[in-house]
C-alpha cells in the first residue's frame, strides 16, 4: 500500500471532499485569474469607467462603513482609558496591549446578548430606529474631506448636507422612544428631540458667518481657503463662531456636560431603555462615531482640516529608482543583508552574553523598522494625501481627546439650564456673530470698492 | 469679586489634566500586593445588626484565632452568662476569667508552668532592675534584652509583662513595630575576643571593620543578615590571636585587612 493511499485512507469524509477541491483551486485558480484578466477584465473596467460616479460612491460608502468600526473602537478605548487615567485608575489593561482590545470585547459581548423586543412594542419601527440613528451618523462621513482627494463626495452644499443629515437623527430617536411602548422611553425620546432641535439652531447659525466669509458651502473649498499659515484658520477669523459651534455640537452629540438624554445616574436611560443586545449596540456605536464626526467637522471648519499649521516647504526628494539601472537590482538584493548585519553589530557588541543569532534577529527587526520609518517619511513628503490624512487625524483625535477630557471633568447640567443656555445665550451670540461678520464684510467691500 | 465666565470650568479641566499624568492609585492585586506592616491585622470592631443589637455572641472564636492574644473578653453573652464591654476590643483591660479562657481553648496561665523555651532569666531581671520595672522604658528594656540574648525570647517578654504590668500584646506590638527587634534567634553569632593579647594583635580594628560593614555595634544584632556581633568572655585555650569565632568555633586567618571582605562573603551566604 503506497503512502498516498494510506494518507487518503486517514482522511475523514469531509477531508476527502475538501482536499480535491483545494487541489482543484490551486490548479484552476491561476488559470482562471489569467483568463478573467485577459477577457472579462477589460469589459468590467470599461463598465466601471463609464459609471465612475457610481463606483466612487459605492467605494466611498463601503470604505466609510468599514472605517467607522475601528474609529468607534478606538474612541471607546480612548474614553475608557482617558477617564480612568483622570480618575487616578489604571483602566483597561488586560485584553491586548494596554487593554486596547477591550472595546472589541465589548462589541462581542453586545453581539452575544439577548435581542429582546418588549410586549406591545411596534416591532418594525422598534427594529429600524437604531438603523436610522446609525445611518444618519455614517452618512455624515460622506462629505468630510479627510485629505486632498480623499473624500466621499465633494458636494457644493456639503455643510448644508451635514446639518440636514445630522438633524435626521432626531427621527431615529423619536422612533425608538415611541415604539418601545414605555412611557419613560417616550419621555426620553422627546427629551433628546427637544435638546437636539434646540441646539441645531445655534449650531447652524454659528457657521453662517463662516459661509459669508468663505462664500462657499463645499467643505473641500472651505479647507482649501484655510491653507497657508495657521492664522488663516477660521478659528482665528471666527472665534465666537468656533466657541458656539463647539458647545452646540457637544449638545448635539449628547456628550457631557449635555448628556441628558441618557443621564444614567439620575434618570431612566431615555429612548434606549428598552433596547438590548446589538440594537442597543447600534445606538452606542452611533454615539461614538458621532464623536468622531463632530471632531472631524470642528477640525475641518475651524482648524484648517488637512492643512499643515505652516506652509510646508516644497521638498522633492528627486529619487528616481529607475536611474540606478542594474544598481537597483543589486541594492534590492544586498541592501537588506548589509542593513541587517550593520544593525546587528551594536546589539552584538552591547551584550556579550547575547548569542549571535539573537543579535541577527534584532538587527533584522531594526532594519525593518528603519525601512518602514524611511518609507513613511518618504510617503509623508512625497504623497500629499498621506501628510494630509495624518494631520487631519491628528487634529480630529486631539478634539476627541478634548471630548473625553470634558467627560472626565464636567458635571451634567440641568434640563432647564440646558434649554436656557441654548435660547438665551447661544442663539443671541450666534446672531451677534452673524451680524458682526456681515457688517464687517459690507464695510470691507465698500472700503475696498471706493 | 471678579467673576470670569468659564474660568472655573477651565480650572477644573486643568485639574483633571494634571490628574491624567499623576501616578495611579490602583494596585493590580493578583500581581502586586499592598505593602502592609507585618503586625497589621486589620482594625478590630464589634458589629451591630440592623436593630442595634450587638452581633457578638461571645463565642471566643476570635480570641482563639488571635495570634498575639490581644482579643480578650469578659462580659455577658446572648445567654446571659458573660458580661461584654463594648468599645474597641483592643482596649479591654480587664483580666480574662479562667472559665472564659477554658472555653476559648487556651491554657489557663500557671506561673509554675513554662511551656516556652527555657532561658536563664537572671539577665532579664537584672535589666528590669536597672530600668526600675518602668513600662515607659519598654523600648530600652527590649533593646537591652535583645543585646543580651541576640533576640527577644517569649519567656523574657512574658517575664517583662508579668513584672512591669504591661500587657503581653502591647509589648509584642512595640517589639514588632521596630525592625531592629527580632523574635528569632540570630543565624550567626560572631564573637570577638577582647583580651589584651588579642587587642594587641588587632582585634579592636577587626571589630571596627566588622561594625562598619554590618552597620551595627558589638553587642547588638545587625538588622539585615541576622548576624550578631558579641564580645567573648574569655580567650579560648589554644586559640590563635586575634580570636574571632563563628557560633563558638574559632576562625583562623582573619586580619584587619581581610575582615571586611570576609564579612561581606558571610552576609552574602546568609542572605542566600
Amino acid at each position: 500500500m503506497s503512502v498516498v493511499a494510506r494518507s487518503w485512507g486517514n482522511l475523514t469524509t469531509i477531508g476527502k471532499v475538501v482536499l480535491p477541491l483545494f487541489v482543484l483551486l490551486i490548479v484552476v485558480g491561476p488559470i482562471a485569474t489569467v483568463l478573467l484578466a485577459l477577457f472579462v477584465g477589460p469589459l468590467v473596467i470599461d463598465v466601471l469607467a463609464a459609471n465612475i460616479v457610481i463606483v466612487r460612491f459605492v467605494v466611498a460608502v463601503t470604505a466609510i462603513l468599514l472605517f467607522s468600526i475601528p474609529a468607534a473602537f478606538l474612541i471607546i478605548y480612548m474614553e475608557m482609558k482617558g477617564i480612568a487615567l483622570i480618575n487616578l485608575r489604571v483602566g483597561p489593561d488586560r485584553v491586548g496591549p494596554y487593554g486596547s482590545l477591550l472595546s472589541v470585547v465589548h462589541g462581542l459581548k453586545v453581539l452575544m446578548k439577548e435581542d429582546f423586543t418588549p410586549t406591545g412594542a411596534d416591532p418594525i419601527v422598534f427594529t429600524w430606529a437604531p438603523v436610522v440613528v446609525f445611518l444618519t451618523t455614517v452618512m455624515s462621513f460622506l462629505v468630510i474631506p479627510f485629505a486632498p482627494g480623499l473624500f466621499g463626495q465633494d458636494l457644493n452644499i456639503g455643510l448644508l448636507y451635514f446639518f440636514a443629515v445630522g438633524g435626521l437623527s432626531v427621527v431615529g430617536l423619536l422612533m425608538a422612544g415611541w415604539s418601545s411602548f414605555n412611557k419613560y422611553s417616550l419621555v426620553g425620546g422627546l427629551r433628546s428631540a427637544a435638546q437636539i432641535v434646540s441646539y441645531e439652531i445655534p449650531l447652524t447659525l454659528s457657521v453662517v458667518g463662516l459661509i459669508l466669509l468663505a462664500g462657499t458651502m463645499s467643505l473641500n473649498s472651505l479647507v482649501l481657503q484655510q491653507s497657508g499659515w495657521f492664522t488663516n484658520w477660521f478659528v482665528f477669523r471666527q472665534p465666537l463662531a468656533a466657541i458656539i459651534f463647539f458647545i452646540a455640537i457637544t449638545a448635539e452629540i449628547n456628550r457631557t456636560p449635555f448628556d441628558l438624554t441618557e443621564a444614567d445616574s439620575e434618570i431612566v436611560a431615555g429612548f434606549a431603555t428598552e433596547y438590548s443586545g446589538m440594537r442597543f449596540g447600534f445606538f452606542f456605536f452611533a454615539e461614538y462615531v458621532n464623536v468622531f464626526v463632530a471632531s472631524a467637522m470642528i477640525a475641518t471648519l475651524f482648524l484648517g482640516g488637512w492643512n499643515a499649521p505652516f506652509p510646508f516647504p516644497p521638498v522633492s526628494l528627486g529619487v528616481d529608482p529607475g536611474a540606478l539601472g542594474i544598481g537597483l537590482l543589486l541594492l534590492v538584493a544586498i541592501g537588506p543583508l548589509i542593513g541587517t548585519l550593520v544593525l546587528a553589530v551594536p546589539f552584538w557588541l552591547a551584550r556579550s552574553s547575547m548569542p549571535t543569532w539573537q543579535a541577527l534577529v534584532l538587527g533584522f527587526l531594526a532594519f525593518n523598522l528603519v525601512v518602514i520609518l524611511l518609507f513613511m517619511g518618504w510617503a509623508f513628503v512625497s504623497i500629499d494625501w498621506v501628510a494630509g490624512l495624518i494631520l487631519f487625524m491628528l487634529k480630529t483625535f486631539l478634539l476627541v481627546f478634548v471630548f473625553v477630557w470634558m467627560r472626565g471633568t464636567l458635571p451634567r447640567v440641568r434640563i432647564d439650564q440646558l434649554m436656557n443656555f441654548a435660547w438665551k445665550w447661544l442663539l443671541p451670540a450666534s446672531l451677534l456673530n452673524l451680524f458682526a461678520t456681515a457688517g464687517a464684510i459690507v464695510v470691507a467691500t465698500s472700503v475696498r470698492g471706493s | 469679586m471678579s467673576f470670569v465666565p468659564g474660568l472655573g470650568m477651565l480650572r477644573g479641566m486643568a485639574l483633571t489634566l494634571r490628574r491624567f499624568f499623576e501616578p495611579k492609585a490602583t494596585i493590580k492585586y493578583p500581581e502586586v500586593k499592598a505593602d502592609y506592616a507585618t503586625k497589621y491585622r486589620g482594625r478590630l470592631q464589634l458589629l451591630y445588626d440592623e436593630h442595634g443589637t450587638l452581633k457578638c455572641e461571645t463565642c471566643f472564636q476570635c480570641a482563639q484565632a488571635c495570634p498575639i492574644e490581644c482579643i480578650d473578653m469578659g462580659g455577658i453573652d446572648t445567654k446571659g452568662r458573660f458580661h461584654v464591654h463594648w468599645g474597641p476590643p483592643e482596649t479591654y483591660g480587664e483580666r480574662r476569667e479562667e472559665s472564659a479562657l477554658r472555653r476559648s481553648g487556651r491554657t489557663v496561665p500557671d506561673r509554675a508552668y513554662e511551656h516556652f523555651e527555657p532561658i536563664p532569666i537572671d539577665p532579664v531581671v537584672a535589666i528590669l532592675d536597672r530600668y526600675d520595672y518602668d513600662p515607659k522604658e519598654m523600648l530600652r528594656i527590649l533593646e537591652a534584652v535583645q543585646d543580651e540574648y541576640g533576640y527577644l525570647p517569649v519567656s523574657a517578654i512574658k517575664t517583662i509583662s508579668a513584672t512591669t504590668g504591661a500587657w503581653y500584646a502591647m509589648i509584642y506590638g512595640t517589639a514588632s513595630y521596630y525592625r531592629h527587634l527580632r523574635f528569632e534567634r540570630p543565624l550567626t553569632t560572631i564573637g570577638i575576643c577582647r583580651c589584651t593579647a588579642c587587642l594587641l594583635a588587632g582585634a579592636g580594628r577587626i571589630a571596627d571593620a566588622l561594625e562598619d560593614e554590618l552597620g551595627s555595634r558589638v553587642g547588638s544584632v545587625a538588622s539585615d543578615g541576622g548576624i550578631r556581633l558579641a564580645r567573648l568572655d574569655g580567650h579560648l585555650p589554644g586559640a590563635p590571636s586575634p580570636l574571632v569565632t563563628i557560633d563558638g568555633e574559632p576562625t583562623r586567618e582573619i586580619t584587619e585587612t581581610n575582615a571586611a571582605t570576609w564579612i561581606r562573603a558571610l552576609t552574602g551566604r546568609t542572605a542566600a
